[in-house]
C-alpha cells in the first residue's frame, strides 16, 4: 500500500516538474554549480582569480521591490567586475547566520546582506571569518566599528534624501493635499524615509500654494503580505490620499494593485504611486516616478575594495551628491511644467539648498 | 465615523470574509464526516499557487480556480488515505499537510520562475458590474454587483450547504457519519465512501479558497499568502457551531475584525500597530469564551473509523 | 521486541523514501543529487563548528518537541508551543536586559521566569478547556498569533535598542556558556536533561503513570476517580513551561535578542517531532536533532548547488507524511494481528 502511495507522490512531483521544465530552460534557482565559466566573460581580476559574491535576503528576490532591486544591483555589479553570484532568498530569521556561514565555508569573497536586520548575524560571522568581506546595505553608521576584524562595511543611502526625492514629486502632484506612506517595519531608515517624505511634500506643497499633509505612517509588520498592501492602500485612499510612497517590498506591490484598481474604476489615473529603490516606471500604471538608489554602484565599490585588498571598516554613504541616489524617469502623467519644477527642486537637493 | 467610512468598512469586511467562507465550508464538510482537518492552510497554499500559475498560463482566472480545486483534491487525497484507510491521527496528518503543501508550492514557484527577479502579475477575475458594464459609486451597487463571481459562489454554497445538511436525506446520512459512524454503517450508509466524498469536497473548497487569493484578490503570489486563514477557518467552524449559517456569520465577523483593524491603524500613529493586528485573534478567543461550548460538534470528529472494530 | 523494532524501522524507511524522492527532484532540476547530499552532510557535520551549529539549532526544537510530547501523553492537544516558547523568551529578555542583574544568578532567574511565563501562557487554553469547554487547539493557535505580535510590540517599542526593531542582546555575563567554544551551549545540555526528566517522570513515577492513563482514556480515568480536570490543567502548564524554558534557554544560548521572525514555526515543528518520535521523550530528542541536521545541512546544500531550500522542506515534510502514515498502518488491526500478543502486552503494561 505504501509503495503505491509513494509512487503516486513521486509521479505527481515528477509530472509537475516535467510540466514546469519547459517554462525555464535554466532549471533550478540561482546560478547552479555548472557555472564555472558562467558570467566571467573576460572579467575577473588581474591575478586570474574569479571572485564570488553571495547575497542573503529574507524577502523574495521576485517581490517587485526591495529584494528584486537589491538582487539586480548585485548581478549588475558582478557583471561589471566579472564576479560570480549566488543568492539565498526567503530565508527565516533562524537561518540568517547559518546561510551566511554556509557561503563563508564555500569560499565566497564577499557576503552582501541588504538590510539592517542582518547586522547581528553579520557581525558574528565577520568575527569568525576574518578573511571574508561583509557588506551590509542600510547598515548602521557605527556598525563597521563594532566588527572586531574590521571586515564589515556599511552601505548607507541617505534616508532623508530618499524621502525628499519622493516627497517633492508627491507635493507637486497631490490634488487632495494628502499623501501616504506604507512601511514594512519600524526600521530607522524607513522612519527616516518617511520623515524626509513628509517634510519635503509639505514644503513643496506650501511653495506651490497648497496645503499638503501626510497621513500617519502605517506598518504592515512584514515585507511579503501583498494583501495587507491592498487593504492599507484602500483604507488610505478612503481618507483622501492620492500619492503613495512606501518601503515594504511586496506590500508595496499590493498597494499599487489597489491603486490601479481604484484608477480603473474612476476611469482615469488620479492616484499615483512613487516606487523605490529601482526604476520601476511601467511596472504598474499608477507609478509616476521612482526614487532610484544605485545599490550596484555601492556593491561595486565593495568589489573593487576586495580586489585591491583595501576592504573594510568603513561606512559608505549614498547621497545624490555622490551619485548613488537619483530621481528615476517620470511618467507622462506628470505634466511638462511639473516635470520642470521637479527637476529644479532635485537640482536644489543636489546643491544642498533644498529647504534652506 | 461618517457613512463612507462605514460603507467602505462593510465592503472590506465582505472582501476579506470571502476566502474564509470557502475555507470554513471546506472544514465544515470535513468535520461533518468526522474528519477534523487542520491542514487547510497547506491546501490553500498549493491551491493559491496552482490557481496563480494556471490563470497566468491560460489567461483565464476561472480555469485557475478550477485547477486550484483540482490540486486541492489531489493533495487532500494524501490526508484522506492516511486518515481513513490507515487511521492515522487526523491532527498530525493535517499538520503534515501544512508543512508539505506550502513547501511544494514554494518549490514549484521557484522552479517555474527560476531566480528571474521580476514581479509576475496576473489578471484578476472580472466583477459582475464589470461584465455588465455598470460603474457606480452607489454603496448598494458596489456591495451587490461589484463582486467577482466567486463571491456569489461562496454565498450560494452557504445556502446550498444549509439546505443540504438540514433538509435532504443524503445530508442527514452525511451528518450521521460524523456523529455515529457505526450506527450509520448499520443503516447501510457507506461510511468510508462519505468520508472520501467529504475529503474531495474539502480539498476542492480549500483549493478554491486558496486560488481565490491569487485570482480574485491579489495579482501576485507570495509564499505564505494564506497567512493563517486556514486556522481562522477552523475557528470559524467552531464559532459557527457546525452550521452553514453560523459559519457564514463567523467569517463575516472575522472579515469585519480584520477590516476594522486595518482602518484603525490608519490614523492612530503612536499605538504599536501589533495591538491592532491582534484584534481578530483576541476577538476569537473572547467570543468563543463568552458563548461557551454548549454544543461540542459532531461526536465522531477526530476518531478513526475501523470497520473491523466491534 | 518485534513491535519496537517495527517502530524504529518505519521512520528509517520513511527517511529513506523521502530522500529518494528528494534526490529524484534534485536530479530533475539538473543538480547532482550526490553532490547535494554530500553538501548536506558537510554542512551539518563537516567540521566541529558545523556540528556545534547543528546541535545549537536542534536545541529549541527539542524543547518544543518535548512540550508537545508531554501534552499529548496527557491527552491534550497543545498546539501553542510556539506562543509559549515566545512568551518564555520575551520574559527572559525583559529580565536579562532590564533588571540590572547579571551573571549566573540572573541566568537561573531568567530560565525560571521563562518557564513560568510559558506555563502561564499555556494555562489560558487549559483553563478555557476545563471551565468553558473550549477546543484547546483553536485557543492555543490563536494565542500563538497573539504572542508573536506581543513580541513584536516588545522589540519595536518597549525594549527596542538600535536602528532596527530588535532588542539589545542579553549581557555577556548572563549568556549560557558555550561548549568547547562552539555555537552549541549548555542550553543543549539543559534540553537533554529536561528530556531525561520527562522520561523518568512519565514512565517511572506513579504520577506519570496517572497522567498517561488520563491521556489514554479520559473517561476511564474519571471513572477510576482521577481528578481529570486537574491533570489536564497541570499537563498544559507543564508542557507550556517546557516550551517557555526552551524560549529562555535559546535566547540566553544562541539567539541573544528578540527580532522579527524569531521562532517562527518552532511550535508546529515540535508537534511533528514528538509524533515522529511516537511521543517518547528520548526519541523526540533524536528526531529533533535529525531535523536540525536537515535544516543546517540544507543551507549548505542550497549554497553549493543552487537547489532551492524548499527541496529540503519537502524532504522534511515527506519524512513526516511517510512516518505518520507508516506508524498508523502498523497499528491497524490487520497489521497488529501479526504482532498481536506483544503489542497487547505492551498496552497493558
Amino acid at each position: 500500500m505504501k509503495k503505491i502511495f509513494a509512487l503516486i507522490l513521486t509521479l505527481a512531483m515528477v509530472l509537475s516538474l516535467a510540466a514546469c521544465g519547459g517554462g525555464n530552460s535554466g532549471s533550478g534557482s540561482g546560478t547552479p554549480s555548472d557555472g564555472a565559466g558562467a558570467p566571467a566573460d573576460g572579467g575577473g581580476s588581474s591575478d586570474g582569480k574569479t571572485y564570488k559574491v553571495a547575497m542573503i535576503c529574507d524577502s523574495s528576490i521576485s517581490d517587485g521591490g526591495w529584494g528584486m532591486a537589491c538582487y539586480n544591483a548585485m548581478v549588475d555589479a558582478a557583471a561589471k567586475y566579472g564576479w560570480e553570484t549566488e543568492v539565498s532568498d526567503s530565508i527565516a530569521q533562524s537561518a540568517y547566520y547559518e546561510s551566511i556561514v554556509a557561503f563563508c565555508d564555500l569560499g565566497y569573497d564577499l557576503i552582501y546582506a541588504p538590510g539592517n536586520q542582518y547586522t547581528t548575524a553579520i557581525l558574528q560571522a565577520a568575527e569568525e571569518y576574518p578573511d571574508i568581506a561583509f557588506a551590509l546595505l542600510n547598515g548602521g553608521a557605527d556598525t563597521p566599528s563594532q566588527a572586531v576584524n574590521g571586515n564589515v562595511t556599511s552601505l548607507l543611502p541617505d534616508a532623508q534624501q530618499v524621502g525628499w526625492i519622493a516627497g517633492i514629486l508627491a507635493g507637486l502632484m497631490t490634488e487632495t493635499g494628502k499623501v501616504a506612506f506604507i512601511g514594512g517595519m519600524e526600521i530607522d531608515t524607513t522612519k527616516g524615509k518617511y520623515a524626509g517624505f513628509v517634510e519635503s511634500a509639505e514644503y513643496v506643497g506650501a511653495q506651490e500654494g497648497k496645503t499638503v499633509e501626510a497621513l500617519d505612517v502605517v506598518y504592515s509588520g512584514d515585507f511579503s503580505a501583498s494583501d495587507k498592501g491592498i487593504e492599507f492602500a484602500k483604507a488610505m485612499m478612503d481618507q483622501g490620499a492620492d500619492v503613495f510612497f512606501g518601503d515594504a517590498s511586496a506590500v508595496d506591490s499590493g498597494a499599487r494593485q489597489a491603486i490601479d484598481e481604484f484608477n480603473a474604476a474612476a476611469g482615469s489615473v488620479k492616484v499615483y504611486d512613487i516606487a523605490q529603490p529601482g526604476d520601476f516606471l511601467g511596472q504598474n500604471e499608477c507609478i509616476i516616478g521612482s526614487q532610484v538608489t544605485d545599490n550596484s554602484g555601492l556593491v561595486g565599490l565593495c568589489m573593487e575594495a576586495v580586489e585591491n585588498g583595501t576592504f573594510g571598516g568603513e561606512t559608505i554613504f549614498g547621497t545624490m551628491q555622490n551619485g548613488v541616489l537619483s530621481a528615476g524617469k517620470l511618467s507622462d502623467l506628470v505634466p511638462a511644467d511639473v516635470q520642470e519644477k521637479y527637476s529644479s527642486y532635485i537640482a536644489q537637493v543636489m546643491d544642498g539648498t533644498f529647504m534652506q | 465615523m461618517d457613512s463612507t467610512f462605514i460603507s467602505n468598512l462593510i465592503l472590506a469586511s465582505v472582501r476579506m470574509a470571502t476566502p474564509l467562507i470557502f475555507l470554513s465550508l471546506a472544514e465544515l464538510y470535513s468535520q461533518r464526516a468526522g474528519l477534523v482537518h487542520i491542514g487547510l492552510e497547506g491546501l490553500a497554499a498549493i491551491g493559491s499557487l496552482v490557481g496563480f500559475l494556471v490563470s497566468l498560463i491560460t489567461g483565464s482566472p476561472l480555469l485557475g480556480v478550477a485547477a486550484g480545486a483540482a490540486v486541492g483534491i489531489l493533495v487532500n487525497m494524501i490526508y484522506a488515505y492516511a486518515t481513513i484507510n490507515l487511521c492515522a491521527e487526523q491532527i498530525v496528518y493535517g499538520m503534515a499537510i501544512n508543512i508539505f503543501a506550502p513547501a511544494l508550492a514554494s518549490f514549484i514557484y521557484r522552479v517555474y520562475f527560476g531566480a528571474g527577479s521580476e514581479l509576475v502579475q496576473v489578471g484578476l477575475m472580472t466583477t459582475l458590474s464589470g461584465l455588465l458594464g455598470i460603474s457606480s459609486d452607489n454603496f448598494l451597487v458596489r456591495l451587490l454587483l461589484d463582486q467577482t463571481p466567486m463571491v456569489y459562489l461562496a454565498y450560494g454554497l452557504v445556502i446550498f450547504t444549509a439546505v443540504y445538511f438540514n433538509k435532504t436525506k443524503s445530508g442527514l446520512n452525511y451528518k450521521a457519519v460524523g456523529e455515529y459512524p457505526k450506527a450509520a454503517a448499520t443503516l447501510g450508509i457507506s461510511v468510508v465512501g462519505v468520508k472520501y466524498a467529504a475529503s474531495v469536497i474539502c480539498g476542492a473548497l480549500a483549493g478554491i479558497g486558496g486560488a481565490y487569493l491569487t485570482t480574485c484578490y491579489s495579482t501576485t503570489y507570495t509564499d505564505g499568502n494564506v497567512a493563517g486563514r486556514g486556522f481562522i477557518a477552523l475557528a470559524a467552524v467552531i464559532f459557527g457551531r457546525w452550521s452553514a449559517g453560523g459559519v457564514l456569520l463567523a467569517c463575516l465577523f472575522f472579515g469585519f475584525c480584520d477590516a476594522l483593524q486595518i482602518r484603525l491603524q490608519v490614523g492612530s500613529y503612536g499605538i504599536p500597530y501589533q495591538f491592532f493586528q491582534m484584534i481578530p485573534y483576541i476577538a476569537t478567543v473572547v467570543v468563543l469564551t463568552v458563548i461557551g461550548m454548549k454544543k461540542a460538534g459532531p461526536k465522531g470528529v477526530g476518531k478513526p473509523y475501523l470497520r473491523e472494530e466491534r | 521486541m518485534k513491535h519496537k523494532f517495527v517502530n524504529i524501522l518505519v521512520p528509517l524507511i520513511s527517511v529513506l523514501l523521502a530522500f529518494v524522492i528528494g534526490c529524484i527532484i534534485m536530479a530533475a532540476l539538473g543538480a547532482n543529487p550526490f553532490v547535494a547530499l554530500q553538501a548536506l552532510w558537510t554542512g551539518a557535520f563537516g567540521s566541529m563548528r558545523n556540528l556545534g551549529t547543528t546541535l545549537a539549532r536542534s536545541t529549541p526544537l527539542i524543547f518544543t518537541g518535548l512540550c508537545a510530547c508531554f501534552a499529548y501523553r496527557c491527552g491534550v492537544f497543545n498546539l501553542g508551543g510556539e506562543g509559549q516558547f515566545l512568551m518564555g523568551a520575551v520574559v527572559c529578555c525583559f529580565i536579562a536586559t532590564r533588571s540590572g542583574l547579571e551573571g549566573p544568578a540572573a541566568t537561573v532567574l531568567c530560565l525560571i521566569a521563562g518557564a513560568l511565563a510559558g506555563g502561564l501562557w499555556a494555562a489560558i487554553p487549559g483553563v478555557l478547556k476545563i471551565y468553558r469547554g473550549q477546543n484547546e487547539m483553536i485557543i492555543s493557535i490563536m494565542l500563538n498569533y497573539v504572542a508573536t505580535l506581543f513580541m513584536g510590540v516588545v522589540y519595536t517599542n518597549w525594549l527596542r535598542d538600535g536602528t532596527v526593531p530588535q532588542t539589545a542582546p542579553v549581557p555577556n555575563a548572563t549568556k549560557l556558556s558555550r561548549l568547547f567554544g562552539l555555537r552549541v551551549t549548555t542550553a543543549f545540555i539543559l534540553a537533554l536533561v529536561t528530556g531525561l526528566l520527562i522520561y523518568y517522570f512519565l514512565f517511572y513515577t506513579s504520577k506519570g503513570f496517572q497522567l498517561r492513563a488520563v491521556g489514554l482514556n479520559m473517561t476511564a480515568a474519571q471513572f477510576n476517580g482521577f481528578a481529570v480536570k486537574r491533570y489536564i490543567l497541570m499537563s498544559f502548564i507543564v508542557s507550556g513551561a517546557i516550551a517557555g524554558l526552551g524560549g529562555s534557554a535559546d535566547l540566553l544560548g544562541t539567539q541573544f535578542y528578540l527580532i522579527n521572525g524569531y521562532a517562527s514555526g518552532y511550535g508546529f515543528d515540535g508537534v511533528a517531532m514528538a509524533l515522529i518520535g511516537q511521543l517518547h521523550p528520548l526519541a523526540t530528542i533524536l528526531v529533533a536533532i535529525f531535523f536540525a541536521v536537515l535544516r543546517v545541512g540544507s543551507t549548505t546544500m542550497q549554497a553549493t548547488t543552487g537547489v532551492p531550500t524548499s527541496v529540503s522542506d519537502i524532504i522534511q515534510a515527506l519524512v513526516i507524511v511517510f512516518t505518520v502514515a507508516g506508524l498508523a498502518m502498523v497499528k491497524l488491526p490487520q497489521f497488529k494481528a501479526a504482532i498481536t500478543k506483544l503489542s497487547a502486552r505492551k498496552e497493558a503494561a
